[in-house]
């Protein structure tokens, strides 16, 4: 079983699935979510949040969020897996 | 003659004497009940986190269940993964979202919720596209703190 590229889902003839948008909430007493995303060729930090906050000034949050695996935020590598918050 | 004057006395005094050594009926009190045997209501509190059901819905309450589970769905829903979960502590829930066609699987999406819980919690993942769902088979996994407690099937249609 083969599984597609982690963000768009798009391979051969497979659906793309790149404008789904998701989300999570819980009755918990506290909560924090977020969704993965695998970096692909050309990103950074600020096209990141662009395009999952509509504002390139966000990367600091994607940053924050990510500092256990992100030592330098112009440093990101195609493959890596990072906690986009939500 | 003194001491027929006391005599009345004395009957009444031998009288109580008779009453005194008499014995009475126990009073009637009512037998106690029987204990019935209850079966002690599950901790459903101290115990660690586990998850209790997966429930998959295009609609969900204010209490965050699923208004009517659902196995099959129309392009335009918003899919709903209601996790229902029991026990206390840190929690981390998954929900990842895979698209099936043949033996290819391409991932749709995958959402995490770091929680803290104090007992049953009811969690939802959802997932909307705006150009509509393709047709086809679908399927969410849950994991709890990285290990997968089952995967849900559906369809859209």
């Amino acid at each position: 079983m083969s599984m597609g590229n982690s963000n768009s889902g798009k391979s051969d003839d497979m659906p793309d699935f790149s404008d789904v948008a998701g989300g999570a909430s819980s009755t918990a007493a506290s909560q924090a979510a977020f969704k993965t995303y695998t970096i692909v060729s050309g990103d950074s930090l600020s096209k990141i949040a662009k395009r999952e906050y509509g504002n390139a000034g966000a990367w600091k949050k994607i940053f924050e969020a990510n500092k256990d695996a992100i030592k330098d935020p112009d440093k990101i590598f195609p493959g890596q897996k990072i906690k986009i918050p939500l | 003659m003194k001491f027929a004057s006391q005599l009345p006395v004395l009957f009444a005094a031998v009288l109580t004497l008779a009453a005194c050594g008499k014995k009475e009926a126990p009073p009637v009190t009512p037998p106690a009940p029987a204990p019935v045997a209850v079966a002690p209501a599950p901790d459903l509190v101290n115990v660690p986190v586990s998850v209790k059901q997966v429930v998959l819905a295009n609609q969900i309450g204010a209490d965050k269940k699923a208004v009517a589970p659902a196995t099959s769905f129309a392009p335009a829903d918003t899919l709903y993964a209601v996790v229902e979960t029991i026990g206390s502590g840190k929690a981390s829930v998954k929900a990842l979202w895979t698209f099936h066609k043949g033996d290819k699987t391409a991932q749709v999406n995958e959402t995490t919720q770091e929680l803290t819980l104090a007992g049953p919690t009811t969690s939802e993942f959802h997932i909307s596209k705006p150009g509509g769902w393709p047709a086809g088979d679908y399927q969410v996994e849950v994991f709890l703190n990285g290990t997968s407690v089952g995967a849900q099937k559906f369809a859209v249609k």
